[in-house]
C-alpha cells in the first residue's frame, strides 16, 4: 500500500522532460523559485507530472518534500492531465444566487462527467469551479477557455459547449492583443473603449478591433482608444466617441457588427468621392439589408438620463481618478495628468518623514479589510533598523464578489506603480513585489508592460524616475490561494513554501520577506496616495467620516438593478448605494441583505440599511468594510444558504494548519449543510454559534478569525431562517432538498417541459396535465424557467 | 528581563520567551501537542491557548508562540480558557480515526485490557495475563462461567468472521491460576485501619470487598444464610457454576483478609447503629429481596429499590451505601460485580476523606463501525484462523496452545499508544466529549507493510513535528504536508514509503509523535508482545 500522496500519473516514457531544463533556466534554482517553475510545469504539461517534479529536484536546490507540499497546496496545480478544454464556472456570490450550482450539474450532466471525477471519458473537457470570474453582472458565468458566457442556465448548458465548438471552428488563430504600448496622435475623433477583463469577457476586445478595422478603412482622422474600466458593468461593452467642440456620444451594447456604422455616423471623411463612395455603401446596405430600425441608435446612451446620472452623480474618483478615459498603458498620457508628479517631488524633496506624516495626517486606512492606518504601518517599517527593506503591493484579491484590486491593476497600473515607488521612498525599500493573482493575466500583463516601458526610459531599476535612487519591482503571480491575501501567508508564498500563515507578533513591518521589514499594502490603498500627495491630506480627510477618510471602491452586484465598479465616499449609506447608485432590487422584489465584506464580512439586514458604510458602523453591526465586495440579496435569497455558501469558500481556502479553522470551519459546514437538506437537530443552530466563537477566537489567522462571521451575522438577523430550516422549511425556497416541484391545472399539456427536463422526471402527455416524478427529479428549476404558463410552482 | 503576570502570579524571563516558558516557570502545567523544543513553533493544534488581557486586549494567543513582554497580564486557568482547549481537542477528536480503547474494553463493565490480556497470552506471559485480569476483575473465577460476555458482541473481528472467544481465554487464566497451588493473593495497598461492613455475599457485595480489601481495609462479609455467595449459589444448584469455582474465590478473599459473619440477620442479630459504631462505612448488598428489610431499617426507597446518590452509592443513612440489585435489579452477573466494584471503589474515597465517586470511565476516541475494507486492514497480521472451540480434554474449556491461538485471532484494534498518548491524556484531563462535534468520518489507514514504521494517517493530527525534523536532519525525501486545508495529510514525496522519507530520523520522529500515528513496529511488538519478531506484522 502506497502514501497516496500525489496521484498516478503517466510514466516517463509519455513525459518529455527537455522542457524542465528551460523552465529552470528562466526561474531560477533556489528554493524559491519553486513556485514558478510549477507554474511553467502547470502551463507547458496541463498538469504536474511526477517525473517532472523529480526532475527539478535533481537541477536545482528545491527538496523533494518542498516541491511536494507546495504542488498540493495551490488550486492552480493539477496532479492528473486534464481535458483538452477547461470549463470554468464561476463560483462568485453573484453566480451563487443566481443558481451556479445548477449550471454547473447541468454542464457535467450533458457531457456526461461521472460522479468524483472532474473530465469526461473523452477527455474533451474539465469542469472546474473557480472561485470568481469577476463577471459578476453577467452571472451566472461560464468560462471555456478564452470564451465567456454570461447568463448561463441549466438547460442553456448543450448551446454552450455547441457555441463553443462552433467559435473554435470560425475563430482558430485569430489571436490580437490589447496590451501593446502605443501612442497616438491627438485625433479628430476618438473612440474609447473600455478593456478592463469584465468588459472584455462581454466582448469588448472584438468590439475594439472591429472599431479598429473600420477607423482604418475610414482613412485618418480618427482614433480607436484603449481605456481601462468604465465601472458601468451593466452596461458593457460601454463605448464613447469623443469630438473636438461636441459633448460625447455614448454606447452601451454593441457589437463588432455595429463598428462600421459607428464609425460611419461620427466621421465624415474628408473627400468628396470617399463621401459619396460611404452615402452609396449605406444606401446599398440598407436596401439589400432592409434594416428600418437603427442598432446602433438603439444602443444609444444619454448620460444625462437620470439612470446614468444617479450611477455616476455619487461617485468620487480618487483611486479610479480619470476612469474611462485613460489609455492603461500609456505612460505619456499619464504624465499629461499629473501623473508622477507626486513622487518626482517626493524625490525631490528627500523627507521621507514627511511622506509618512502627510499619509498619517490623511486618516488613510488600509482598504484590504482590516483598516489599518496605513500611515502608522509606513512609520514602523521606517522605523526598524536595517538597510533592507522591501515593499509588496497585496493583489491577491480572492474573495468572491470583488475585483476592485483587479480594474485597477489593469486600468491604473501606472498610477500603483507611483504609490508604491513613493512607499519604497517613505520606508527606505529598495526592492518590491506586485504579488498579483495568477486569475488576472490581463492584470498581470498589463503591470509588466507598464514596469518594462518605466525601465526602458531609465525610470525604475537603477535609478528612479531619472533619480540616483535604486527602485526594483517585479511581478509574483500567485498560485491560487485565498489564504495568501494574509500578509505571513503571502510572504511564505513569495519564499517559495505553502502558504500558511504564522503567527503576528512579529509583524512583516518588523520581520516580514527574509526576514526583513516589510510593507505590504493593498492595491487600492496604494492607489490612492498619489492623489493624496496631490492635493494634501486635508483635501483627502475632507472626505468621509470620522475614523474612515476618503473613498472606497466596490463592486456592486448581485441581485441589483445597475451593477458596477464605483467609488464613493466613506460614509454613504448603503441605502444610497443599493438604490441610488444601484437603481434597487428588480421590480417587484424586496430588497433583503447587503453582503458586505465577503467571506469575512457580514449581512446587513434591509432594515439597518441606513447604516454608514465606514469601518466602525459596519462593525457594529456584524460586517466588515473587507476589500468591498457588495453583493445586494433581494427576498428570493435563503439566508442559511448565503452563510452556507460563504462558509463553504472559507472551509475550502483553509491553509489547514490550525485546528480551528482546519477542522472547525469544515464541522460548522457539516451543520449548514444538514440545515439546507433538512436533517438539522435542535440543538444544531447552538451549538453552530458556539463553534463560530470558538473558531472565531481560536483561529490563529485573520481566514479563521473572520470566516464565520457570515454565519454570526445571519444568525445575528435571521435566526428564525435558521429555525424553520429545521422544521424542514427554506423560506426562500431554495435550498433543493427542502422544495417540491409540482404542475398546476394552468398546464396545457405543451410538452415544452418534459422535453427539456434533463433527467427525464416528466413523462410527456400531450394536451393532459404533466406530472413531475419527484425522485427524479433534481430542482434543477428548467421546468419552471421555461414553461410559457406558469404552471410550474415550487412549493 | 521581562516581566510577566500569569493567573495573577508575576515571573521574570529571559527577553524572547514564550509565554509557554514563563508559565511553565511558575510550574502552570499548560497543554501542548504540536509543540517541540527542537522545531520551531507550529501553532497549529491551539491547545496551548491563553487569554492575553490588560492593555484594553483581550484575546486568545497560543502560548508556544506569544514572546513575552514586559506587563503583559495572562489568563491561563480559566473556564474560557480551559473551554477553548477542550474545543480544540474535541475538534481533533471528529477527525481522529482510531480508537484509543478497543470496543470490548470500553463495553466490559468491569473495564478488562482485554487486548492486552489477548496479546500476553498469545506471547506466552500467562502469569501478567492473569495479572492483568485479576486487576480489573474480581472474581474472576466467576466471570468465566457466567459472564454473559458483551465484550464478544463488540468485538471487530465478529464483523470478519466470528469474534474472539474472550470469555473462554479469561476462563483459562481463572482455572490455571485456581490450579496453581502456589499463587497466592497479596493485597495492592497497606492496611489503613479502617474497617467496613458488607451485608450480602452476593456477586455485588463480594465484588465491594474484593476492592476494599485490596485498598487496605478491613472487611467483614455478613450473610443471614449459613453459606456465602447470595445468588451465586443458585447459579451453583442449577448447574452453571461449579461450586469448586465459587469455593475457590471466597478462599481467596479470605486469604485476602475477609471475614465471614455468616447466619446473621441485620435487624436481628445487627442493627445498622450498631454496625456504625464499629465500621467506618456499612455496604448493603443484600441483592432484589432485600427491599423491603432495607425499608424496615429506615433506608427510603424508590420504584427500582433503595434510593442512593448514583455517582457515590450512598443511602440517605450517613455512611451507610448500597449496591448491587437493592438498588435496582441486575440480571448480569458482571454487571453486579461491576457495581460492587464501583461502590467499593466511592467508599474507598469516602474513607480517605477524597471526593465520593465512582471509578471513572476511561477517555476512548470512537471510530464507530468499521466498512469491510477497513476491516481487512486490520486483517493484516492477526491469526486468518476461524474461532477455535474448546477441544474435549480432562480440563473444561482452553488448553494453553488454544488460548494462545485463540488469542492471536485478536485484531487488536485498540491503539498502539493507547496510554502514551499526549492527545488522549488531555483529553482525559480536560474532559473532552469526543462524539460532540459529528461529520463524516475518513476511512481508517494503517500502513505497516513495509518498514519498520507503522503510519496511520487518521491519528495524526499535523503537528508537523516529523516534518521539521525530517528537514532538519536533511532528510533525502523527509515528509511533508499534501493537500491544503481540511484535507491536508503528512505524506511522502513522490508517493513513496514512510521508512523510506525518514532513513535518518525515524526514531526520533516516532518518540516525538504527540499522539499514535508514528509506532516503531519491533518496539510494540516487544513492549505488547514480548518477543521483537517480525513475524507478527509480517504474517502472511
Amino acid at each position: 500500500m502506497r502514501l497516496g500522496s500525489t496521484a498516478p500519473a503517466p510514466t516517463s516514457t509519455e513525459v518529455d522532460l527537455g522542457f524542465v531544463q528551460q523552465a529552470v533556466q528562466r526561474a531560477g534554482r533556489r528554493p524559491e523559485a519553486v513556485i514558478p517553475i510549477l507554474q511553467e510545469l502547470q502551463e507547458h504539461y496541463g498538469f504536474l507530472p511526477v517525473e517532472a517534479l523529480r526532475r527539478v529536484c535533481d537541477q536545482t536546490e528545491i527538496e523533494p518534500a518542498a516541491i511536494t507540499g507546495v504542488a498540493t497546496f495551490y488550486d492552480m496545480f493539477r496532479h492528473q492531465p486534464a481535458g483538452r478544454h477547461i470549463i470554468r464556472v464561476c463560483r462568485g456570490t453573484a453566480c451563487h444566487v443566481t443558481g451556479a450550482d445548477r449550471v454547473e450539474e447541468a454542464l457535467r450532466l450533458h457531457l456526461g462527467i461521472p460522479a468524483g471525477s472532474d473530465t469526461d471519458p473523452n477527455r474533451e473537457f474539465t469542469v472546474e469551479p473557480v472561485a470568481c470570474l469577476g463577471c459578476c453582472t453577467l452571472a451566472p458565468v461560464v468560462k471555456i477557455e478564452e470564451h465567456t458566457f454570461g447568463h448561463a442556465k441549466p438547460e442553456k448548458a448543450s448551446g454552450i459547449v455547441r457555441e463553443f465548438r462552433e467559435r473554435r471552428v470560425a475563430g482558430a488563430g485569430d489571436e490580437r492583443t490589447t496590451e501593446a504600448i502605443e501612442t497616438a496622435a491627438a485625433a479628430a475623433v476618438e473612440i474609447h473603449v473600455g478593456l478592463g477583463s469584465c468588459c472584455m469577457a462581454k466582448g469588448s476586445d472584438e468590439l475594439f478591433h472591429a472599431l479598429r478595422d473600420s477607423a482604418r478603412m475610414a482613412g485618418t482622422g480618427i482614433r480607436v482608444k484603449r481605456v481601462g474600466c468604465v465601472g458601468m458593468c451593466h452596461r458593457t461593452p460601454l463605448v464613447e466617441v469623443a469630438q473636438h467642440g461636441k459633448s460625447s456620444a455614448f454606447y452601451a451594447g454593441l457589437t463588432p457588427s455595429n463598428a462600421q456604422a459607428i464609425v460611419r455616423r461620427h466621421f465624415q471623411p474628408a473627400g468628396l468621392r470617399q463621401r459619396l463612395a460611404g452615402l452609396w455603401n449605406r444606401t446599398l446596405d440598407n436596401l439589400l439589408l432592409d434594416n428600418t430600425a437603427d442598432p446602433v441608435r438603439e444602443c444609444a446612451l444619454d448620460m444625462n438620463a437620470p439612470a446614468p446620472r444617479a450611477f455616476l452623480s455619487r461617485q468620487v474618483h480618487l483611486a479610479t481618478e480619470h476612469f474611462g478615459s485613460l489609455d492603461p498603458l500609456d505612460l505619456d498620457e499619464y504624465l499629461a495628468q499629473d501623473g508622477f508628479h507626486a513622487l518626482r517631488q517626493c524625490l525631490e524633496a528627500e523627507n521621507p518623514a514627511r511622506i509618512i506624516d502627510t499619509i498619517e495626517q490623511s486618516g488613510l486606512r488600509g482598504r484590504g479589510g482590516a483598516g489599518f492606518p496605513s500611515g502608522r504601518k509606513w512609520r514602523v517599517v521606517s522605523g526598524q533598523p536595517g538597510d533592507t527593506k522591501y515593499i509588496i503591493c497585496n493583489g491577491d484579491e480572492g474573495d468572491p464578489g470583488a475585483f476592485m484590486d483587479r480594474m485597477l491593476l489593469e486600468s491604473f497600473p501606472y498610477r500603483i506603480i507611483e504609490g508604491m515607488a513613493i512607499a519604497a521612498l517613505a520606508i527606505g525599500a529598495r526592492e518590491g513585489v506586485f504579488y498579483i493573482r495568477h486569475e488576472y493575466p490581463l492584470a498581470v500583463r498589463r503591470v509588466q508592460t507598464a514596469l518594462a516601458e518605466m525601465e526602458q526610459r531609465g525610470w525604475l531599476g537603477d535609478t528612479l524616475l531619472g533619480h540616483a535612487r535604486p527602485l526594483r519591482l517585479r511581478i509574483m503571480e500567485g498560485a491560487g490561494a485565498f489564504v495568501c491575501g494574509e500578509e505571513t501567508a503571502l510572504i511564505a508564498s513569495l519564499e517559495g513554501r505553502r502558504g500558511m500563515p504564522r503567527l503576528r507578533p512579529p509583524f512583516p513591518a518588523q520581520a516580514g520577506l527574509w526576514g526583513r521589514p516589510t510593507l505590504i499594502n493593498n492595491v487600492e490603498t496604494l492607489a490612492l496616495v498619489p492623489w493624496i500627495l496631490r492635493h494634501g491630506p486635508e483635501a483627502f480627510a475632507a472626505l468621509g467620516t470620522e475614523g474612515s477618510k476618503g473613498t472606497k471602491v466596490f463592486a456592486l452586484a448581485g441581485s441589483v438593478q445597475r451593477g458596477g465598479l464605483i467609488e464613493v465616499p466613506m460614509g454613504t449609506t448603503i441605502r444610497e448605494i443599493v438604490d441610488e447608485i444601484g437603481g434597487g432590487v428588480a421590480p417587484g422584489r424586496q430588497l433583503k441583505a447587503v453582503q458586505i465584506g465577503g467571506p469575512s464580512g457580514g449581512c446587513v439586514p434591509a432594515h439597518l440599511a441606513d447604516t454608514r458604510v465606514d469601518y466602525d458602523s459596519l462593525r457594529a453591526v456584524g460586517a466588515i468594510m473587507g476589500s468591498g465586495g457588495l453583493v445586494v440579496l433581494d427576498d428570493t435569497a435563503c439566508m442559511v444558504d448565503i452563510a452556507r455558501y460563504f462558509l463553504r469558500f472559507t472551509q475550502d481556502q483553509s491553509c489547514g494548519k490550525c485546528t480551528f479553522c482546519r477542522i472547525g470551519t469544515k464541522r460548522m459546514l457539516d451543520i449548514l449543510d444538514r440545515l439546507c437538506v433538512g436533517r438539522g437537530r435542535r440543538q444544531d443552530i447552538n451549538e453552530l454559534e458556539r463553534l463560530a466563537v470558538s473558531v472565531t477566537q481560536g483561529s490563529l489567522c485573520g481566514l479563521g478569525k473572520t470566516a464565520p462571521n457570515p454565519v454570526l451575522t445571519t444568525l445575528r438577523y435571521y435566526r428564525d431562517e435558521y429555525e424553520a430550516h429545521i422544521a424542514g422549511r427554506c423560506p426562500a425556497r431554495k435550498c433543493q432538498a427542502l422544495v417540491k416541484y409540482r404542475i398546476n391545472d394552468r398546464c396545457t399539456g405543451c410538452t415544452i417541459c418534459a422535453q427539456r427536463c434533463p433527467v427525464d422526471a416528466i413523462p410527456m402527455t400531450p394536451y393532459a396535465r404533466h406530472t413531475i416524478d419527484l425522485d427524479r427529479c433534481t430542482r434543477c428549476d428548467t421546468c419552471r424557467q421555461v414553461c410559457p404558463y406558469e404552471a410550474v410552482e415550487v412549493e | 528581563m521581562i516581566t510577566v503576570t500569569i493567573d495573577a502570579r508575576s515571573v521574570q524571563v529571559e527577553p524572547g520567551q514564550t509565554l509557554l516558558t514563563a508559565a511553565r516557570q511558575l510550574g502552570l502545567e499548560i497543554p501542548t501537542l504540536c509543540h517541540h523544543e527542537k522545531c520551531t513553533p507550529s501553532t497549529s493544534c491551539q491547545v496551548c491557548l491563553v487569554k492575553l488581557t490588560g492593555n484594553g486586549t483581550s484575546r486568545l494567543v497560543p502560548s508556544c508562540a506569544t514572546i513575552a513582554e514586559d506587563g503583559m497580564v495572562v489568563e491561563s486557568q480559566t473556564a474560557e480558557v480551559f473551554d477553548a482547549r477542550r474545543t480544540a481537542l474535541e475538534l481533533l477528536f471528529s477527525d481522529h480515526v482510531g480508537d484509543c480503547l478497543s470496543p470490548c474494553h470500553r463495553i466490559c463493565p468491569l473495564q478488562l485490557n482485554i487486548p492486552r490480556m489477548l496479546r500476553e497470552v498469545e506471547a506466552g506471559r500467562i502469569e501478567e495475563a492473569t495479572k492483568t485480569v485479576r486487576e480489573a476483575i474480581p472474581l474472576a473465577g466467576i466471570t468465566g462461567w457466567l459472564c454473559s460476555a458483551p465484550c464478544e458482541q463488540g468485538c471487530r473481528r465478529g464483523t470478519h468472521d466470528q469474534p474472539a472467544a474472550i470469555r473462554e481465554v479469561e476462563r483459562f487464566l481463572a482455572e490455571r491460576e485456581a490450579a496453581d497451588e502456589k499463587a497466592v493473593p497479596s493485597r495492592r495497598h497497606p492496611a489503613s485501619g479502617r474497617a467496613v461492613a458488607v451485608i450480602g455475599t452476593g456477586p455485588a457485595g463480594l465484588a465491594t470487598a474484593h476492592a476494599l480489601l485490596h485498598a487496605g481495609h478491613r472487611v467483614t462479609l455478613v450473610d443471614r444464610h449459613p453459606e456465602a455467595g447470595g445468588s451465586l449459589r443458585g447459579e451453583v444448584g442449577e448447574g452453571r457454576l461449579p461450586s469448586r469455582v465459587l469455593r475457590a474465590e471466597l478462599d481467596r478473599l479470605e486469604r485476602l483478609g475477609a471475614r465471614f459473619k455468616l447466619a446473621v440477620e441485620l435487624g436481628q442479630d445487627l442493627t445498622i447503629d450498631g454496625l456504625l459504631r464499629g465500621f467506618a462505612a456499612v455496604v448493603l448488598a443484600l441483592g432484589e429481596g432485600g427491599k423491603a428489610q432495607a425499608s424496615a431499617l429506615g433506608l427510603l426507597l424508590q420504584p427500582t429499590g433503595v434510593k442512593t446518590n448514583a455517582e457515590t452509592g450512598l443511602t440517605n443513612l450517613a455512611r451507610v451505601f448500597a449496591t448491587g440489585s437493592i438498588v435496582k435489579p441486575l440480571r448480569q452477573v458482571v454487571r453486579a460485580l461491576a457495581d460492587g466494584k464501583n461502590v467499593g471503589h466511592a467508599v474507598n474515597r469516602f474513607l480517605a476523606g477524597q471526593v465520593i465517586q465512582r471509578i471513572p470511565k476511561p477517555f476512548s476516541s470512537l471510530m464507530g463501525k468499521l466498512a469491510p475494507d477497513e476491516v481487512r486492514q486490520f486483517m493484516i497480521g492477526p491469526n486468518p484462523a476461524p474461532r477455535v472451540t474448546p477441544g474435549t480434554g480432562p480440563q473444561p474449556g482452553f488448553s494453553r496452545d488454544e488460548a494462545r491461538t485463540e488469542s492471536s485471532r485478536c485484531l487488536h484494534c485498540d491503539c498502539r499508544s493507547a496510554g502514551d498518548c499526549d492527545l488522549q491524556r488531555y483529553a482525559e484531563i480536560y474532559g473532552v466529549d469526543p462524539g460532540r462535534f459529528r461529520g463524516e468520518r475518513r476511512p481508517f489507514e494503517q500502513y505497516l507493510e513495509h518498514g519498520e514504521i507503522i503510519f496511520e494517517p487518521g491519528k495524526c493530527i499535523l503537528c508537523g513535528i516529523c516534518v521539521q525534523l525530517a528537514e532538519q536532519a536533511r532528510e533525502p525525501l523527509g515528509l511533508s504536508f499534501v493537500g491544503r486545508g481540511f484535507d491536508v495529510r503528512i505524506g511522502v514525496p513522490f508517493s513513496r514509503e514512510i521508512d523510506e522519507g525518514l532513513q535518518r530520523v525515524g526514531r526520533e520522529c516516532v518518540e516525538a509523535c504527540p499522539t499514535g500515528a508514528l509506532v516503531f513496529k519491533d518496539e510494540f511488538e516487544r513492549q505488547m508482545l514480548g518477543f521483537s519478531a517480525t513475524g507478527r506484522c509480517g504474517r502472511p
